[in-house]
Order: structure tokens, then sequence, then C-alpha cells
């Protein structure tokens, strides 16, 4: 999975619960007694490196706490091996790690042995949309002109970047569904990150691309190769997206939210959790998160660690169901 | 019963190597939505390639042996522990021992170490020098990644 | 006189002191970053973006780019001095600068490298600044099927690369694409010999196996033939000076590789490594003394060397033009631009002209700081083979360890390692060359890919890779370049008994 740094566009969610919890002092406050190891399980450069990196940075920048967050790559298994490694690590309350649907989607795929109730979640932070991208030259103007073709010859190629089963071709195969279509219909091309998909889209190999709203925005604008048919957030994105419709807006009754969040170690002290969820919110307020956010087209969405949670549960169920739709669901 | 010469001995155990492959390659799982080629097509296509190249290295005649005449000959007369083979069992035997040790000695002593001990067990006398190499490449690396690069090295028991 | 014009106006910004500053800090932290396994390029340029953050746009990407290319001119340093290369690209360096360097030349490799590397980037810039925008083109037109046969004629070269025994060759080369297909199978999700280790899920790292197989290997080696202190050191690090007709001798083949280069450089997913091994097979299939490569010859370092360095300014094509990544390293780029707000893609040129020609200019000129900065540095960087040879053996490991270590943390690496330095001993001993495993480790895995994305979008039908006129024509070539020197061979021998 390719999540490049993303591009600027307004940002939408505030962080309700934010506020609320940094008036909840609890009885006993812990506070951390040494550096805490903040994973990334990836390479630099990738989504979760940069929030991890960004996150770390804001954090002494504005010196919200008195030990420093320690970036750590451990790349391996589209997060795997970092996740092994935590899950060892039962009740350290100094290790965290970032986290995002493949937490979900690998342990589905029978890829992980350890899934996200292993883990303690401490808050979710950010997210980012799905995005349905054709060529600019192409006949399809919105996805209704997309789906009845798909419909009529299904061997049409929606290209992504991510092996099936996971991310994207989740995304699309639920839309399919929405669109009246069976999900395994969907010719879904998995290709090495949503770059390469959308240079194939380009050179017209391929007829559509699903991939990040994010990492597509620098795509589109005048003179582009491409045009983006619809978003998968609820509410109209801002900057260079505003012109893109929701697929609500289109009658497709679907969303699909690429989140970003944090959990840390099983079996965490809850006082540990509390101390993470209101230092990350007070983050959330800093100047310095906003306008790194806002370079990187971050849109906040703040959950507190029960929300997470339930967040997370609601997630796997959503994704189990479109993963037996298309038959891949591990017995 | 003529004996095997050594291209014969390495086919027969590149053609073992061949079929091991092949029976992991029928284990691969087909995938539920049917692609035109699935998984394990291509891993059929290099086992069985594998085991025809091992067939025609069989009937190759071997040509003189680039490494083996190599071998310094007087040196194999000496000390047991100081033979060649030897130097190359216990430098990977080292190796081994410092990949499970780097994590909990850290990565400066587990490196000095590991440097310094083959560098004298290698022959080097002057262990002052070797001292003062090892553990100065060893550091000038370590500050390198982690304080200009930012990258994460264990730091075991020393404390920084 | 566009061009011209464009280029004035590049260089009025990347003559700016500040960027001048910023030029000459990328290529040095690029040389040394390059001379380093394990902290390659993209590790590098990730770790830089949060300082170029606020800086201006053409600023940062002078920097960035700089550090990028700076890296690819300075890999060849281990490649030749301690037969580590560093970076996919500077793999086919080793094979003849290696045995240079053995032969007392080191200086003299080097000097070729470097010179065949900045006369490699110098060209490539002057494409890059005339055919970019054409040429974004021409990155596009390459879908599953263009690459697949990309691939095939990528592969071929393994019979040149394979000198005594072609059996040996294809065996090596085989067991190199199953390495490469170790982990999970992206058509599907499926997992491939992986032995149920989560280690492996990602596939065996291009970097392990080659440090494994030419560095430790190496060492291994020595130790056998009598690594002891009795041996006097190789103090011999020759002349850096090229006399007139070895600079004869390799102008060919450094201009050819040079434009070879560019153009599988602008292909996204092709770059440096199969550029320098085109580069490489070619010029030892056309040269009269081609049985020479692979023991030092001096044309095996300045083909592969201007190929890889041409390749690298070719990826600033479609990162630049196309706003889309063609390796892992643009990649990054490209995410560092988006965080400076510059928006790569086709209205870049007009939307931000400074950035565009300001680095292309900025390239002419990091050129000639690498060169200049390089040249005397060589006898310096060249002393470490005056290294007592026990210590300079256990420096290779350590220098072998952390830069496996230092790019996947990973203790099992770091065994893999060992083992891959055990079974590239084995393969000298027996008289298997390393090159074809590497050459088809690193292109195996593609092939496969583009080959069955090829398939999955013309459901099923073989012949989409003939229908395509570019896919159609690189199959010719590769099966041309396969039956030409058969052809040949059997000519010379009708010759031979006609006598």
């Amino acid at each position: 999975m390719t999540m490049l740094p993303l591009k600027r566009f307004a940002v939408l969610a505030l962080p309700m619960a934010a506020l609320a919890m940094t008036t909840s002092a609890s009885a006993q406050e812990w506070t951390p007694s040494r550096s805490i190891e903040f994973v990334a399980p990836a390479n630099p450069g990738g989504g979760w490196d940069t929030l991890v990196r960004t996150m770390s940075r804001v954090i002494q920048q504005e010196e919200l706490a008195d030990e420093s967050f320690a970036a750590i790559n451990v790349p391996g298994g589209g997060g795997a091996v970092a996740w092994a490694q935590v899950a060892r690590d039962n009740g350290n309350p100094h290790k965290l790690f970032a986290t995002s649907p493949p937490m979900i989607l690998v342990p589905l795929a029978g890829a992980s042995r350890y899934d996200h109730t292993d883990f303690t979640p401490i808050a979710r932070i950010n997210t980012d949309y799905s995005i349905i991208l054709v060529a600019a030259d192409s006949e399809y103007q919105n996805l209704d002109d997309l789906f009845t073709a798909l419909k009529e010859n299904p061997s049409l190629s929606v290209g992504g970047g991510s092996a099936p089963g996971s991310m994207d071709h989740i995304s699309v195969a639920g839309l399919a569904s929405a669109a009246g279509m069976e999900a395994s219909s969907v010719n879904y091309i998995p290709f090495s990150g949503g770059g390469d998909a959308m240079t194939n889209l380009m050179g017209g190999h391929i007829e559509a691309v699903i991939g990040g709203a994010g990492e597509a925005v620098g795509q589109l604008g005048e003179g582009s190769q491409l045009r983006a048919l619809g978003v998968s957030s609820e509410e109209r994105l801002g900057g260079g997206l505003a012109d893109v419709p929701t697929y609500q807006e289109q009658g497709y009754d679907y969303t699909f939210d690429i989140w970003r969040g944090v959990m840390g170690a099983p079996e965490m002290p809850e006082e540990a959790v509390e101390y993470y969820e209101a230092l990350f919110a007070e983050m959330l307020e800093t100047d310095a998160w906003r306008e790194a956010s806002d370079q990187l087209g971050w849109i906040d969405a703040y959950q507190d660690s029960d929300a997470f949670a339930t967040f997370l549960d609601e997630q796997q169920e959503q994704f189990s169901s479109v993963l037996t739709d298309l038959g891949l669901m591990r017995q | 019963m003529t004996r095997f010469n050594t291209n014969q001995w390495l086919a027969l155990v590149l053609a073992l190597v061949a079929a091991a492959y092949l029976a992991m390659a029928w284990q691969i799982p087909n995938f539920p939505l049917p692609r035109p080629v699935d998984s394990d097509l291509f891993p059929k296509v290099l086992g069985v390639s594998l085991l025809l190249l091992s067939a025609c290295l069989f009937f190759e005649r071997p040509g003189p042996i680039a490494g083996a005449d190599q071998i310094d000959q007087a040196e194999t007369q000496g000390p047991l522990l100081l033979t060649p083979w030897a130097r190359v069992i216990v430098t990977a035997i080292a190796i081994a021992a410092y990949a499970f040790l780097l994590v909990p000695l850290g990565f400066v002593l587990a490196s000095t170490l590991l440097c310094v001990g083959l560098t004298a067990y290698y022959g080097y006398r002057r262990h002052g020098v070797n001292l003062a190499t090892s553990l100065g490449v060893v550091l000038a690396l370590y500050l390198t990644m982690t304080r200009v690069m930012d990258v994460y090295l264990p730091t075991g028991v020393l404390p920084f | 006189m566009d061009a011209f014009n464009n280029l004035m106006y590049g260089f009025g910004i990347a003559l700016e002191p500040i960027n001048i500053a910023y030029v000459f800090a990328g290529v040095f932290a690029g040389t040394i970053i390059g001379m380093l396994p394990g902290l390659g390029p993209i590790s590098a340029l990730a770790l830089m973006i949060p300082i170029t953050f606020a800086m201006e746009p053409s600023s940062g990407l002078i920097l960035m780019a700089g550090v990028y290319y700076g890296a690819i001119f300075g890999g060849s340093t281990s490649s030749i001095l301690l037969n580590a290369p560093g970076v996919a690209g500077t793999v086919a360096t080793s094979f003849d600068g290696y045995p240079m360097a053995k032969q007392g030349l080191a200086g003299k490799a080097l000097a070729i490298a470097a010179y065949s590397s900045f006369v490699g980037g110098t060209i490539s810039v002057v494409f890059l600044m005339l055919i970019a925008p054409l040429l974004s083109k021409v990155a596009v037109s390459f879908g599953p099927a263009e690459y697949f046969a990309l691939m095939v004629l990528g592969l071929t070269a393994v019979v040149s690369l394979s000198d005594k025994s072609l059996v040996k060759g294809l065996i090596a080369a085989v067991i190199g694409v199953m390495i490469s297909i170790i982990g999970i199978d992206m058509q599907t999700g499926t997992e491939r010999f992986t032995f149920g280790s989560i280690h492996l899920l990602d596939g065996v790292d291009f970097l392990v196996v080659a440090l494994g197989i030419f560095a430790l290997a190496e060492v291994f080696y020595m130790l056998l033939r009598g690594g002891g202190g009795k041996e006097a050191p190789r103090n011999a690090i020759g002349s850096l000076k090229l006399t007139r007709s070895e600079v004869k001798q390799i102008a060919g083949p450094v201009s050819r590789s040079s434009v070879l280069g560019f153009f599988t450089g602008v292909l996204p997913g092709a770059g440096a490594t199969i550029g320098s091994f085109l580069g490489y097979s070619m010029e030892k299939r056309i040269a009269k003394d081609g049985d020479t490569f692979g023991k030092g010859n001096i044309k095996g370092v300045a083909a592969p060397e201007a190929a890889n360095n041409a390749a690298c300014t070719g990826s600033f094509v479609p990162l630049l033009t196309l706003g889309v990544p063609g390796s892992g390293t643009t990649a990054v780029l490209l995410g560092a631009l988006l965080v400076m707000g510059v928006n790569p893609g086709p209205m870049m040129l007009e939307q931000r002209p400074d950035v565009f020609w300001g680095v292309v200019a900025s390239m002419y000129i990091g050129n000639i700081f690498l060169l200049v900065l390089n040249l005397p540095l060589i006898p310096l960087i060249a002393k470490i083979l005056d290294l007592p040879k026990p210590l300079l053996l256990s420096l290779i490991l350590i220098f072998c360890m952390i830069g496996v270590y230092g790019m996947s943390f990973s203790v099992f690496d770091l065994l893999l390692l060992l083992g891959f330095g055990l079974v590239g001993l084995g393969m000298r001993l027996f008289g298997f060359p390393a090159a074809p495993l590497i050459l088809a480790l690193i292109l195996g895995n593609i092939m496969e890919e583009s080959m069955r994305r090829a398939l999955q979008i013309s459901g099923g039908d073989w012949t989409t890779f003939i229908d395509k006129p570019i896919s159609l024509s690189l199959l010719v070539i590769a099966v041309l370049s396969l039956g030409l020197p058969l052809l040949k061979k059997r000519r010379t021998k009708r010759l031979n008994t006609a006598e």
C-alpha cells in the first residue's frame, strides 16, 4: 500500500471530543517515565511513517510531553512484523504504533496472527477518502456512466494500488455492491502503488482507477489527464476536490474512510491510555499540527479510545462482509 | 560403478531442490476469484526449468573448478582453528552470534566486539590500532545513522 | 532557442548563492549516503522532508535532487572497492570495477566511474531539457504488456553474463527468479514460499542478496585463500589518469549507455538497474574484447556508470511532467514537492517554471560539483584498501551488517545475509556466476507481475503481448539478441572449419 504524503485541501472534521477530553483529569495522573517508542510499521516515506514523524515533531516542537517520542520503523508484511513485535510487549505503556485500515484487512486476509482486538486503541487522528478516476478523454462523465458500462462488460479493468482483498479493492467492491453489481465481478487490477495505477490510466491501459483522494488531488485540475467521478466521503471535500461529487450525491449509498490512528501495546494501563488521549487531543489543537496537516492534506477525525474501539469493530464487520461477498474471506 | 563428477553431484542436489520446490508449488492455494494465470503457474514453470537445467548440467563435462585450487594449501597444515575452512566457519558463527546479540548488547558494543574479535582472529597483532580503528568506524557509522539521519539503532547496555 | 531561454532562466535560479549552496550540500550528502550501503537515497530523502518543509520549492527540490543523483554517483565506490553494491543501480559496476581494484587499478576504476557518471548525468540533463514534455507520452505508453516485454529483453542479458557455462548461468537465473517471487503475491495476496515466516511476507530484499552474494562471499573466499596477516596489504591504488587510447575506448560505451540509460530511466519502474545491466551487456556483446568483460575491462565500468546516472536523471521526466513517481526514490520526492505546495504534473511547466528549470539547470552545476568533489577524494577513499587485510575484512563485514540492519531493522535479515554469503561462496567455488542471479532477482518479480496484470486486463488473451507494437518490437529485439550471438558463433565455426 502506498500512501504518499497528501496534498492540501480544506479541513472538514472537527475534533469534537478533544475539548471534552482536556478537562477530565483522572484520579491517578500517569506520565511517561522514559522516551516513548512510536512505531511506524513500514519503511520511511509511507503514510504511517509520515504520521509518526509528524506527530513526534509537533509534540516535541510544542513541548506537549516531558519525554520524547522516538520514531521507529519496523517494516514488513504490510504491518504484520511490527504487530507481532508490539504484541509481545504486553502492558508496556511506552509503546505506540500508527494504524489504518490494513490493521483490519491484513488479519482478515490471514496474513497476521494478531488483529486490532489484540492491541489497545488510543485514538483515531485523521482520515482520507477513496476517489474514482478515469482518463480526461474518457466517455464516462459520472458514476452512472461507469457502472452502466461495467455492468454490460464486466471485463473492463479497474486499477488500484494494492493487492486484491486490501484497501482499494474493498473500497471499489463495496461501491459496486451499492451500485447493484456483484462485488466479485469487478475486474480489479492490482498495481504496485497508486501512482503506478494512475500512470496506466493515463496511458489508456485500464478504464478506471480507485485511489486515495489525497494522492490524486495533485493529478486533478486544469490541464489534467485525469478526471474524478466521485469521492467516498459523506460531504464534499474542499480545495482542489470541491468539484468532485460524493458517491451519495450520485445516488450510491456508500462511504469509505481511509482513517489513521494510534494504538498501543496490549493491555496498556487505563491511566496511560487517558494520558495519550489527552495529549493527542491537545496536539490536534496546536498551530504546528494545523500547519503540517494542511500541507499534507490531512482531515482531522479525532476519536477517543472507546469511540475508536467501537469504530474499529464496525470497520471489521463492514470489511468482513465485503470480503465475504468477494469470496475472499479466510475460513 | 562409475563415480560421479562434480557437475553430476551438483545436478543431483539441484534436482532435489527443484523437486522440493515443485512439491511446494503444488500446494499454493488457488485464488477464489478466477485469474488467467494464478499464483502457482510461475513457480511450477520455474521448478520444471530447474529440473531440466539440472539434467543438462548432469551431462555437461565439468570445467576446471575456479575456486578450489585457489585454497592456500600451506595453511591447511596449520593449527585446526586457523585452517582456511575453519576461518570461514568461525566467521559465519561470529556473524550469527552478532545477529542475536545486536539488540541485547546494542549496536556499538556488538559491532566493535565483532570487528575487533575477527580482526585479531585473522592474525592482526597490533591490538591498539585494531581497537581504535574498529571503535572509530563503528562510532562514526552509529553517530551518522542515529544523530544525523535520525535512524534508530539499538542502544543495548550502553546509555546512548 | 526557446530551450536556451528557459535554461538561462533556470540558471538564473540555480546560480543564486543560496541555491548553489544547496546543490553543493545535496551532492555532498548524496555522495556520502551513496557510499554507505543501507542508507539508500530513499530513506535519506524521506528523512529530509521535514528539513525542506519550509524551504522555497525550487531550493528544496534542488537540494533533494542533488542528494539523489549524488547518491547514485557515489554508489559506485563501495561496488568497486569492496564488491559491496549498496544500490541496485551499481551492481553492474562491480563486475569489472572490483576486478580492476584487485589488479591495483582502483584509482583508475573510480576515476572512470566518476567521468562516466559525469558524462551520463550531463548528456541526460540535455535530453531532459529538450524533450521532457514529449517523453511523458513515452512513459505512459508503457502498460503491463510492454513492461513484460521489457523485462524479457532485460533477462536476455543473462546469456552474456554467464561466461563459462551457459547452463550454470541459467540455473543461477532461475534461482534468482525463485528468490524474487518469495512473499505475498501482489496479484492475489497469496503467500508463496514464506515457510510461514512473517519476515518473508515482503520477500527478500535485493540488498540482502547482493551484499551476501557479492561482498560477504568475497570475504569468505579471501579467508579461504589465506586472509592471514602474512599477506602484504594491497597498497596499489594506481594512477587516476586515463591514457588517450583509454578515453577513446570508453567514449563509445559511455555515450551509447547514457542514451540507453536515460530512456530506461524515463520508464516508470524500470530505472537505473535495468539501464545499467542493459548497457553492460550491450557493450559486452558489441565489444571486440567482449571476453575480457568481468575481468577488469574499463568499458565494463564506464557503461553501467554512465547508464545509471543517466537513468537517474531520466526518472525525473515522469515525476516532473506527469506527477507520477517512477521509483521509490521519486515517490518520496513527489511527496516532498506536494508538502512544499507544488503540484508536479502536466501544468507544472507553466505553473512553476522556476522549479522545473531551476532543477534542470542545477543538475548541470551538480554534476560538475560531483566531478570536482569526487576526483580529489578518490585517492583518499581508495586508501581504505591500504588497511591491513584482517582489519579490512572485518570492516567489510560490519559495513554489510549495518547496511542490512539499517534498512530493515531485522535480525532475520542479518541471518539471511549470512545464508546468502555462504550460498555465494558455494557458487564461486563451483563456478556459478552471480550476476545472472542478481539480474533475475531484480527483474523476475516485475516480469511475473506485469505478465499477469496484462493477462488480467486482456481477459486471459495471450495475444496482448504481440498485438501492441512496443511490446512486439521489444520481444523481437529480445529474440534477435538471443539469436544473433548463436548465429555469429555458428558462422565463425563454419569459417574455422572451412580453413
